[in-house]
């Protein structure tokens, strides 16, 4: 058996034995040394977008007085790596990166928190007219790249940059951009057997016995063709289908 | 061979311990019985039975995960479900029996990880229906090797 190759790594002063291949932001967390970020998300590729996780970064055969800031999430460790994840440098960073985000979206709960937790309760640039709580930070993007159906993307550039679906045919009505998204930016409506997001309506399937939401027929239809799976397993819900169980196993035991 | 978790649904009695200590050693809230991996049922005709995770070997919920966030667990045998997941809720859809669940208070997916080898809901069972063992314990033993303790937080416990 191959043994994974590892690298030993100094956080916050802590040696840390890291495999090769990991991200410094990956093997702090994995120690649970706090690294904060918002477009981080395990599940998918990095991406670097929000600049919250920066670190301060040392290597062993530089001069003592170099350094270099870098973002975490995408830095693969390296044998002698020295990392600072609270020194001031990084806190002053941090600090410039949450004002900014509060000028973009000064109503959004998580980011004003967050703000607050690093002693900024206004922000010092002018506030953003007719702010939503996107942050661009491209997790939506990557999220529904990652299942397939890649309905999300950035459209234009610069200050004009926003996130939308330019094909509606290509969304099928997960919400997983929604229920993954760091500032809970993008809104969607469930009533009864309709959902909609980003203006799109599906009319969702329902359970045949208690009638709750299961999934859209497109998310049954793509998630069918992906998995291989028939799509007769997607039609009722976990509490059906628990109960089925429940009957099989005492019909097994008691007939 | 690896312990395993017996079910036996002819000795429950459907008294809800494991459900309150599954969803207590989750999410060490003990007011949340419903964010339970195992459920003891009722049906009708009173026949009882407690369903969990069968922990399949080809399992439909690993197979239509599009990010690998459903991992098994070498020493336990167990699925678990990593942070890998991004919510897209299809697992609790495609699982034939039922037994992965999205919960909407804390928004994750929950589902048996056999507590990491040392599961609750068998040390609470009072009658051997749920039982961790190497093999499953026959009727005439279920007295003498079920141990029955009480809850720290049981309201009632069940006649012997």
């Amino acid at each position: 058996m191959s043994e994974t190759k590892t690298v030993r790594i100094t956080i916050d002063g802590r040696s840390i034995d890291a495999p090769v291949g990991q991200t410094v932001l990956e093997a702090a967390r994995q120690h649970n040394i706090d690294i904060p970020s918002l477009c981080y998300h395990p599940g998918v590729e990095a991406f670097g977008a929000c600049r919250l996780c920066v670190v301060e970064i040392r290597k062993h055969n530089w001069t003592p007085d170099w350094k270099q800031l870098v973002t975490s999430c995408l830095f693969p460790v390296e044998e002698g790596l020295i990392v600072e994840t609270r020194s001031p440098e990084v806190m002053e960073n941090r600090k410039v990166v949450l004002d900014l985000q509060l000028a973009r979206v000064p109503n959004s709960d998580v980011i004003r928190q967050l703000a607050a937790e690093y002693g900024i309760h206004d922000t010092s640039y002018e506030k953003r007219e007719d702010a939503d709580d996107c942050i661009m930070c491209g997790l939506c993007v990557r999220v529904c790249d990652a299942i397939g159906a890649h309905a999300i993307s950035t459209l234009s550039r610069g200050p004009e940059k926003y996130v939308d679906v330019p094909n509606k045919d290509a969304c099928i009505g997960c919400l997983a951009c929604a229920l993954t998204c760091p500032t809970n930016a993008i809104e969607y409506i469930e009533e009864g057997n309709m959902r909609t997001i980003w203006d799109k309506t599906f009319e969702v399937v329902l359970d045949p016995v208690n009638k709750k939401p299961i999934a859209t027929p497109e998310q049954i239809a793509h998630f069918s063709k992906q998995s291989g799976l028939p799509e007769d397993y997607f039609t009722k819900s976990d509490a059906t289908r628990k109960k089925e169980t429940a009957a099989s196993f005492a019909r097994v035991m008691f007939d | 061979m690896a312990k395993r978790l017996f079910v036996t649904p002819y000795r429950c009695t459907d008294c809800k311990n494991c459900e309150v200590a599954c969803s207590f050693v989750h999410t060490k809230d003990p007011r949340h019985p419903a964010l339970t991996r195992v459920r003891a049922y009722t049906l009708k005709n009173e026949v009882k039975s407690v369903v969990l995770c069968l922990q399949c070997e080809e399992a439909a919920c690993q197979m239509v995960c599009p990010t690998g966030a459903l991992e098994r667990n070498p020493e336990t045998g167990a699925i678990e479900r990593t942070d890998k997941c991004i919510l897209c809720k299809m697992c609790t859809v495609a699982c034939p029996f039922g037994n992965i669940h999205f919960d909407e208070q804390y928004e994750e997916i929950v589902k048996c990880d056999t507590c990491g080898g040392d599961p609750a809901c068998a040390k609470v069972c009072p009658t051997g229906a749920l039982v961790w063992a190497d093999e499953p314990i026959p009727d005439h033993k279920v007295e003498e090797q079920v141990e029955v303790k009480p809850l720290p937080w049981a309201m009632t416990m069940p006649a012997k």
